[in-house]
């Protein structure tokens, strides 16, 4: 039988290379003509503990991952006893029988062929994959070639080893005979690398980040392409020296995003309230992961809503958008960068780690992305005042150097020319100049995607970032619900969202205890008939969020 | 050149910073006038104290940024654009208090600015705490009994963290001080430049310092001996002001940017970005 959605984990210990596994699973995949979801679940640390990765792939998209497999890896004994109940009926476990012996079963002495053709630990990845390969009937020659374009250290013993698990697994050759297209339907990235790219398509001159998981890969991602993208990218000491470097160098004209999670977000406040006053376009990448404080910090979460909509001291207009999958991250990042830039305010790109540190088939075209210009000033320079006041509240900008006037910004309130002041009058005038902005904003967002409905039905499963893609993937067994993804959260698209939900019932599904974007949709004045919140630091499985909708909306 | 802007000046009659706001003037203006600095290229930024009051009293481009924060926001603007001649105007609260980790890193990573740090060893415009400069002992509001501290020393911290150009200025030499300005501005490199500024109003030091200062230029010191400036930082007795180091080293800009002005690129690179996707 022709089987289409497959799902496969590899599980092992940290150093055992499971993500590795994953990828090149997922890359194989790819190549078979298969759209692919790739979660890597991983505790904080670097050696020991329990890795695992899940791919679920399909000729038609997968919008998320599956918890029972098809396929199980287990590279040591933990993964056998963690994963061998998600192993769905008429499925192959693959195990290693240097640590384990089990019925039934596929037992490879893992360990010993290493130890044999002189390997190294992480080589149990490579004899994960090549099982995987050997059950999906993948012809050997074309493993060997996605061997030969991942592999490229140690290609011939990780060949070999590949050899011996074919030889060995013959009877299950092709057990699985998967549906296959003739061309790749995407190119494989995780949600991190698309905003990355996307902020570059929209013109990011410079990034500046301190590590935090997971938004550490944002910062990975652009240094290692830096040169060619023709970028700055730096890691200073501490959030705080991010932020106010980052506020100077888009003050200098340099479109710049800052990036990290939570806590390190929250060491940013101050400035991001200084980018807010000083009207300087900022674009923040805001990865989330269950909090508070430290938290659980390679999982996934949505408690950081109400800290993105509501950082910074004082009132000022900003943006807080969320993209579901690496499509719209791709687009809204670097619509994103556009829309700080126009209206000279901070904007949010609110996403998890679900999306960030997932690979999913992607397709965007870079060439489709257009550079919005900020308002530039053409006047007579010796009139040149900063913050001129203007109908729509923008500003026309200069950046240094300019002979014949000077550009001065400021964290205290102001007057036009930039001047600190204290008078009642012009701090009114100011406030209330910034203000429109928020009215421009809100004018901007009537043409752009702020909310997205997907599919038909009468009934409505709100939702937003990563966790749209859950429910993407959950109502696909689900009748007569439709899936609506609130992207711009702040200002908030109430007109979109109306017109969206057009009376049907709302079942709101959150990764939140206390459920935040529930309280939000509440407080905009919309009904919420029943809600689905999870909150273990995992993204919701989608049979399991199936059911719990069909619950919710018997 | 008129440096002047219409801001009503609030410093106290007498406050140190008149006479540190002058000799930055005169250095700049001799600058320009001598064809090695365009004041269109400068960008001031300062933090926020009494010292803050700088950028709104000098008519250039600024950036009056947060407390402890001037540094990393003129770092940014190097960054973006290393044709800039920055200086961050910071407090002694400010830059070795709140910002104490951007000037140890700033030195470190040699980023191509000026630090000038109005060191009145106490917190102005909050009116008279003591700071990591006060002597112990200090009585300030939130140590009446005397701060139990002992001080930092600025200029030590300045030399092991890496800086490139460390001085002392003192604004009842204002000659000295102009002198000392106009070569921390030429430095292509991180230059510190930590002025005695007495603050009238609650720790007025001038007589101290005018009894106890000296000038290191009159006594032969070699600000390219790195030992000998280190002796200097650590005397407390008689007080050595001018430059007490200098060397020339590649800066942080230099080295990360080659030819790049990430400010002034503008096209996309959309052609590279498709490469990178179609690798994937
Ligand atoms: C984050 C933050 N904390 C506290 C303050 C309040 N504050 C304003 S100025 C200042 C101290 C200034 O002392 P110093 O840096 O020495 O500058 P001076 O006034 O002496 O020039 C403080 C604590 C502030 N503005 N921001
Ligand atoms: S309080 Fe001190 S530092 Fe501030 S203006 Fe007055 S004298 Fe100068
Ligand atoms: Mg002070």
């Amino acid at each position: 039988m022709v089987q289409d959605l497959l799902t496969v984990i590899v599980g092992g210990e940290a150093g055992h290379g499971v993500k590795k596994s994953g990828n090149v699973i997922s890359i194989l995949m790819n190549e078979l003509g298969r759209y692919v979801f790739e979660m890597d679940d991983y505790p904080s640390l670097i050696r020991g503990g329990h890795n695992f990765s899940v791919v679920s792939s399909s000729t038609s998209p997968v919008y998320s991952h599956y918890m029972s497999a098809d396929i199980i890896v287990c590279l040591d004994k933990r993964s056998v006893d963690m994963h061998k109940d998600r192993l769905k009926d008429g499925g192959s476990l693959v195990y290693n029988a240097d640590t384990v012996t089990l019925d039934p079963g596929t037992g490879l002495p893992m360990k010993t062929w290493i130890k044999d053709i002189k390997g190294i630990p992480l080589m149990a990845g490579t004899i994960g994959v090549a099982a995987v390969s050997a059950l999906c009937g993948v012809e050997f020659s074309f493993l060997e070639r996605i061997f030969k374009a991942n592999y490229p250290r140690g290609l011939e013993a990780n060949v070999e080893l590949a050899r011996m698990v074919y030889e060995r697994m013959k009877d299950d050759e092709g057990k699985f005979e998967l549906a296959t297209a003739e061309t790749r339907p995407g190119h494989l990235l995780a949600g991190n690398e698309a905003i990355a790219l996307g902020a570059a398509a929209a013109g990011l001159d410079v990034y500046i980040a301190y590590p935090m998981t997971p938004a550490s890969s944002v910062l990975h991602y652009l240094a290692d392409l830096s040169k060619k993208l023709g970028m700055a990218v730096v890691h200073p000491e501490t959030e705080i020296a991010v932020i106010n470097m980052a506020l100077g160098s888009a003050y200098a004209g340099a479109r710049t995003a800052v990036g990290s999670s939570g806590g390190g977000f929250a060491l940013m406040h101050e400035a991001f309230s200084l980018a807010g006053m000083s009207e300087t376009p900022l674009m923040v990448i805001l990865a989330s992961r269950p909090g508070p404080s430290t938290g659980v910090p390679t999982y996934t979460c949505q408690g950081d809503l109400d800290f993105a909509l509501n950082v910074g001291h004082g009132e000022f207009p900003r943006i807080v958008l969320s993209p579901s999958g690496t499509n719209q991250a791709f687009e809204k990042a670097a619509e994103l960068l556009n829309l700080v830039w126009k209206f000279q305010v901070p904007g949010i790109l609110l996403t998890e780690k679900h999306l960030g540190e997932s690979w999913m088939t992607t397709s965007i075209d870079p060439e489709s992305v257009e550079i919005t210009e900020p308002s530039l000033y053409d006047g007579p320079l010796e009139q040149y005042g900063r913050y001129e006041k203007t109908d729509s509240g923008i500003s026309p900008m200069l950046f240094p150097p300019v002979k014949g006037t000077v550009v001065k910004a400021s964290s205290y309130e102001h007057d036009q020319k930039g001047i600190t002041t204290e008078e009642a009058e012009k701090v009114v005038e100011m406030q209330e100049k910034r203000y429109r902005k928020e009215k421009a904003i809100r004018e901007e967002m009537r043409n752009l995607l702020t909310v997205a409905t997907y599919g038909e039905g009468s009934k409505s499963l709100v939702t937003y970032g990563s966790t749209t893609l859950s429910a993407l993937e959950a109502v696909k067994n689900v009748d007569d619900v439709r899936v609506v993804q609130v992207i711009f959260l702040r200002p908030f698209p109430d007109w979109a969202l109306q017109e969206a939900l057009s009376g049907s019932d709302v079942i709101v599904a959150e990764l939140s205890i206390s459920g935040q974007f529930e309280n939000l949709l509440r407080s905009k004045g919309f009904d919420v008939s029943a809600h689905i919140r999870q909150y273990d630091g995992r993204a919701f499985d989608p049979p399991e969020l199936a059911a719990r909708i069909r619950e919710a909306t018997q | 050149m008129n440096l002047e802007t219409y801001a009503e000046n609030t410093w106290c009659k007498g406050c140190g910073n008149f006479g540190l706001l002058n000799s930055f003037k005169d250095a700049v203006n001799e600058l320009v006038e001598e064809g090695a600095l365009k004041a269109e290229n400068m960008v001031i930024s300062s933090g926020i104290g009494c010292h803050g009051k700088t950028v709104d009293y000098l008519n250039l481009n600024s950036f009056y940024s947060l407390h402890g924060r001037a540094i990393s926001c003129v770092s940014g603007m190097k960054i973006a654009n290393p044709n800039l001649t920055v200086v961050a105007f910071q407090g002694d609260g400010d830059a070795f208090g709140e910002g104490i980790a951007h000037v140890i890193f700033s030195a470190k990573r040699n980023m191509d600015a000026m630090l000038l740090v109005h060191d009145n060893m106490v917190y102005g415009l909050t009116t008279g705490q003591f700071t990591p400069t006060s002597d112990k002992g200090f009585k300030g509001k939130s140590t009446p009994r005397g701060s139990i501290e002992e001080p930092m020393n600025p200029l030590a911290l300045v030399l092991a963290s890496g800086g490139t150009f460390v001085a002392r200025g003192f604004v009842g030499k204002r000659k000295h001080l102009v002198g000392l300005f106009k070569k921390a501005l030429l430095h292509k490199g991180f230059s510190f430049v930590n002025v005695l500024q007495p603050c009238v109003t609650f720790n007025n030091t001038y007589s101290h310092f005018r009894e106890n200062t000296y000038i290191l230029e009159d006594e032969g010191h070699d600000p390219a001996d790195f030992q000998a400036a280190w002796d200097k930082a650590l005397e407390t007795e008689r007080i050595p002001i001018g430059l007490f180091y200098q060397v020339e080293k590649p800066t942080f800009t230099d080295l990360l940017l080659e030819d790049l002005v990430p400010a002034e690129r503008r096209k996309p690179p959309s052609t590279a970005i498709s490469e990178i996707i179609s690798e994937r």
